[in-house]
């Protein structure tokens, strides 16, 4: 019998728990991670930010641009320093292969700090930013799914899909208000 | 083959004393970590690359080389994250500089590109195969790639002929003498011809606004900066050298001529470009965004009437490393 050596790796490790649920949203500091890519997210992040201020959130965005070289170490240094003052944060938009990369990347830091974290995709690469947290020891990372193609949509129909995930997305991540709980009903 | 291990190509099966051979001739103790690799972000140590080798049919003394290129490619600078995931059909090229050129028998001349029956072939399956293996980079899993490109089989590894650039070697310039090893992120490679041009700026001009379509990544509305690559015969580089035998001379002309009118853009795309502070005063938008961002060296047969172009992906920083003998 031949003996072969095993050429692949994996980890060790999996946090299959989403971490903590949202609760309640009254006077939390909430980060949204939106990209240079993505109007469509601008558009959705805007109508959910508008619900969330409507419950008593503080929001506030923060916008991924090139993350190597000089630009990319002020990036992270800026989102670590968004998240050190954030209650919860919602990060978004994988809407391709490299975006979702970086999506679940920041998703992971977040969920990381210990604040609850729910990343955000659009349904074509769900498998790949499941594929991505599972890979990256957080499988049970919380993930919410918007339909796709998305970014092809004009305004206002990405606007009412942003308002028609809004309750379940506010579910998904745990969150303890009366518009959740009335829509879960 | 049935473990997901392979390319669908025949491979050497890794037994331990086909690796043990390899770990000798690498000089390095096996459990030595040479980066966490993503998207699996798994360890990839170096009997790992051994083992990927041997499977790739690779021979041990290209240990050294394939260790630097892990390095240089788990840079946080290369985003190997991104790279490993996108729809892009990208893929890492490796451009070896120095004397291990020669030992490796890395091709610089006629077909360097792909095509050479030698040793760069096996060399870069072994870096496809570690990506799969150890990165865990599987289309429709990980990577996303709407295309793929024949580089993802066996890479693009290639060297520069330095004995006949007018210039210092690439690596050189990017501060690393000796035997070193470049990884770019390509996508892809595209040909230029040119059988008019007869003088430098001839030659120069034909690359450079062959460079500049407006489907590169370096144009995405989204991208604030990205790299270039032309790979220059040695035939039109001895015309150039003469004319600009500065490099740093080359670059700025290939730059200032690789741009398109912010015009010629679609309305819809002009105010996302316009907001990364990418259009000049003079209504242009470059292809990247200073003269140092356009890498140039020299390679390719002699027939000269050719250039090759590799636009960059996404803000994938290319990387140098020196590569270091057992």
């Amino acid at each position: 019998m031949t003996i072969i050596l095993d050429p692949s790796a994996s980890l060790a490790h999996d946090i299959t728990d989403p971490g903590p649920d949202a609760g309640s949203l009254a006077g939390k500091k909430i980060a949204i991670r939106i990209d240079m890519l993505w109007r469509s997210w601008d558009w959705v992040s805007d109508i959910w930010a508008q619900g969330l201020r409507a419950e008593g959130a503080d929001v506030a965005f923060w916008r991924s641009c090139g993350r190597t070289g000089q630009e990319g170490v002020e990036a992270d240094r800026d989102y670590a320093a968004l998240l050190a003052k954030s209650d919860m944060a919602i990060v978004g938009l994988g809407n391709c292969g490299s975006c979702t990369s970086w999506t679940i990347a920041d998703a992971l830091t977040a969920a990381a700090t210990g604040i609850p974290t729910i990343a955000v995709a659009t349904a074509h690469f769900e498998g790949l930013a499941h594929n991505l947290a599972k890979r990256g020891g957080r499988s049970g990372l919380r993930l919410h799914i918007l339909p796709y193609p998305l970014d092809i949509l004009p305004k206002e129909q990405v606007h009412d899909i942003a308002r028609d995930h809004y309750r379940p997305f506010l579910r998904g991540f745990g969150v303890r208000s009366r518009l959740a709980e009335q829509s879960a009903a | 083959m049935a473990q997901g291990w392979g390319d669908g190509l025949p491979l050497i099966p890794p037994t331990p004393d086909r690796v043990q051979d390899f770990l000798i001739a690498g000089g390095r103790f096996p459990d030595e970590l040479i980066a966490p690799l993503p998207p699996l972000r798994a360890e990839c140590t170096v009997e790992k690359i051994a083992i990927n080798a041997v499977m790739a049919g690779c021979t041990g003394d290209a240990m050294p080389l394939l260790c630097a290129a892990i390095e240089a490619m788990a840079d946080p600078m290369f985003d190997l994250a991104g790279l490993n995931a996108t729809t892009g059909s990208v893929v890492p090229a490796l451009i070896v500089n120095g004397p291990i050129r020669n030992r490796l028998d890395i091709p610089y001349q006629a077909g360097c590109l792909g095509g050479v029956a030698g040793p760069a072939v096996a060399i870069g399956r072994a870096i496809r195969l570690i990506m799969r293996n150890v990165a865990g980079q599987v289309i429709g899993a990980t990577s996303q790639s709407v295309y793929g490109t024949p580089g993802r089989v066996a890479g693009i590894v290639f060297a520069e002929w330095e004995e006949r650039s007018p210039w210092a070697p690439l690596a050189e310039r990017r501060g690393v003498l000796g035997d070193a090893v470049t990884a770019y992120g390509a996508m892809g490679t595209a040909n230029i011809c040119d059988v008019v041009a007869n003088e430098a700026d001839g030659f120069l001009d034909m690359i450079a606004k062959s460079m500049a379509y407006p489907g590169a990544n370096g144009f995405l509305p989204s991208s604030a900066f990205s790299e270039a690559l032309c790979v220059i015969n040695p035939i039109w580089a001895e015309v150039i050298g003469r004319a600009y035998p500065d490099i740093t001379d080359v670059q700025a002309y290939l730059w200032d001529k690789c741009a398109l009118s912010i015009d010629s853009f679609r309305p819809e795309y002009r105010d996302p470009i316009g907001n990364l502070g990418r259009i000049k005063p003079d209504g242009r938008v470059h292809l990247v965004p200073k003269p140092e961002d356009m890498l140039v060296m020299v390679g390719g047969g002699e027939g000269g009437l050719h250039a090759a172009m590799l636009h960059s992906w996404g803000t994938c920083l290319t990387v140098t490393r020196p590569v270091v003998a057992a």
